[in-house]
């Protein structure tokens, strides 16, 4: 396990009955900027991070968070001083009101910042004498968002934060998350938004059915992924284009669509001697990409 | 601050449970004393034994609630995952929910009695106060069972309505094959623990005999292994 790495987990896996949620996963999250988590629902994303925060126990396998080993949380709580986390489901003590569910996390870390806190309860105007239950899901997600960010954690983990925003806090959302990775926080960031991610991601993992099927930065996608559209005088076999790095190959009589994450100027050679009539590269974006990566084999 | 939100997430529960006990002590030794005691002197003591049972009831009731809660509900409700990504441990996060249970139920023994206390002076029926605190301490050591009987149930059940249900069920079911089973009864019987019947002089209504140091330690070690087979529940447990 490296010692640049924020999170790091070898072979972790998480089965319930037959059924196996995490599958040997290999995740490696560098310190530094913002790493994205992607994956279809059900694809095993917040059984990962509840694992990681010692919610759950893994089946096997290992994990390693901020140094600490994910299975001696309960006996090392400090590491969790030193993460923030944002849930999924947005969901906070109901009997308290929003003055009261802050005075009580701001008790439990040392690394509260008041100004910011105050700052963000302007911004997202917040109530402070209103309970939590009478409180909409949005104005949850912003009390959410607001008890992570008013602290300086080393590392921020955020599943699904998003839900229930406004396009204006949104988009405060996705600024913020710059601002705290320019300011040295390491944020995994789990999210279906793929185009904010793609605005703001440094690296990209993608989980498919418990498995991690993708692992790379966004420069690396951006740099190599391509798709390859050839139309040629008569249907070219399968085989022709089967190439190391070829994603998926679609032939519809005589047109050929082709996904690589590399050798493209391989299949460009092989286009070449079937004498293509029409050959078109283009750069893909993530969506593409997360679409092409977890779409049924 | 852990306190504070036990506090917060049993408050109404507690003060209801206290207000609703509290009023139905005083009207029963304002009101009802003239139908239960006909003579004068002795019939003080009387009434304080039948308060008593009123009150024995009522606070098993009133602590299978506040039992209720923690962390299997909140992981109901959701919000479960704030809390265990807070840097304190599952044990201290039990433990302070049970020393606020514990704290609580005292204080529902302890206020109703005061209560009875009071009202029955102003009612010009004195009594010591050492025979309300007999009453009220055989009251909470008997009947903490009945508190780490719940916070388990509470820590092995998720339903909002199901958890408490099954909780007073396994209490009405102990309180009649433990007071029913002739071989059961010097041992397990412990309503009649908390009633006070075991020291009661059946003459004078007065509680009288040495304190029973026995039974007290067994019954508190009774609810010590429910509520720490709840904790070793709760740390086993997803979330």
């Amino acid at each position: 396990m490296t010692t640049e790495a924020v999170i790091e987990t070898c072979r972790l896996t998480k089965s319930y009955g037959r059924h196996e949620a995490v599958r040997e996963l290999n995740l490696s999250v560098p310190a530094g900027g913002i790493t994205a988590f992607l994956g279809k629902n059900g694809a095993g994303k917040s059984t990962t991070i509840k694992m990681l925060l010692g919610m759950i126990a893994p089946t096997s396998g290992e994990g390693v968070m901020l140094g600490t080993r994910i299975g001696e949380l309960e006996n090392h709580r400090d590491c969790l001083r030193r993460v923030a986390y944002v849930a999924e489901n947005m969901a906070l003590y109901r009997y308290m009101t929003v003055e009261q569910m802050i005075r009580f996390a701001r008790s439990f870390y040392p690394d509260w910042r008041e100004s910011v806190a105050a700052e963000l309860l302007h911004v997202y105007s917040l109530p402070l004498d209103r309970k939590i239950k009478s409180l909409s899901k949005g104005m949850r997600t912003k009390l959410v968002l607001l008890l992570a960010f008013a602290r300086n954690p080393e590392l921020l983990i955020l599943d699904e934060p998003s839900e229930g925003l406004d396009p204006v806090a949104h988009e405060h959302l996705l600024q913020t998350l710059v601002t705290r990775s320019a300011e040295g926080v390491s944020i995994f960031v789990s999210s279906h938004q793929i185009a904010e991610i793609e605005r703001i991601a440094d690296h990209v993992c993608v989980l498919d059915r418990g498995a991690l099927v993708l692992h790379a930065s966004l420069d690396e996608l951006r740099q190599f992924y391509r798709r390859i559209d050839m139309v040629f005088a008569r249907a070219p076999r399968e085989e022709e284009f089967r190439v190391p790095g070829v994603e998926r190959i679609q032939i519809e009589d005589n047109q050929a669509t082709i996904f690589t994450r590399w050798n493209t100027e391989e299949i460009l050679e092989r286009a070449k001697k079937l004498n293509a009539i029409s050959v078109q590269v283009q750069a893909i974006g993530l969506r593409e990409i997360f679409l092409e990566t977890v779409k049924e084999r | 601050m852990l306190w504070y939100k036990a506090w917060l997430e049993t408050r109404s529960r507690f003060l209801t449970l206290l207000c609703g006990m509290t009023a139905i002590l005083i009207f029963f030794v304002h009101h009802a004393e003239s139908v239960l005691l006909p003579k004068p002197e002795i019939d003080t003591y009387q009434m304080l034994y039948f308060a008593n049972h009123y009150l024995v009831g009522l606070w098993v009731l009133s602590v299978v609630l506040l039992g209720m809660g923690g962390l299997i509900r909140e992981r109901a409700a959701g919000a479960s995952s704030f809390t265990l990504a807070l840097p304190v441990s599952r044990l201290r996060l039990v433990g302070v929910q049970i020393a606020m249970g514990v704290a609580e139920s005292v204080a529902l023994a302890a206020i109703p009695w005061g209560a009875i206390l009071l009202t029955s002076h102003l009612n010009a029926r004195e009594f010591p106060i050492s025979q309300a605190a007999f009453y009220a301490v055989l009251l909470v050591a008997g009947g903490l069972s009945y508190f780490g009987l719940s916070v388990l149930v509470s820590s092995l059940i998720e339903g909002e309505f199901t958890a408490p249900a099954v909780a007073y069920g396994v209490t009405v079911l102990s309180g009649i094959v433990f007071g029913t089973v002739e071989s059961f009864r010097p041992y397990l019987d412990v309503w009649r623990f908390m009633g006070g019947d075991n020291q009661l002089n059946k003459s004078t209504y007065l509680l009288t005999g040495p304190f029973p140091w026995a039974s007290t330690i067994a019954s508190l070690t009774v609810a010590a292994m429910l509520l720490g087979a709840a904790v070793v529940v709760i740390q086993r447990q997803e979330f």
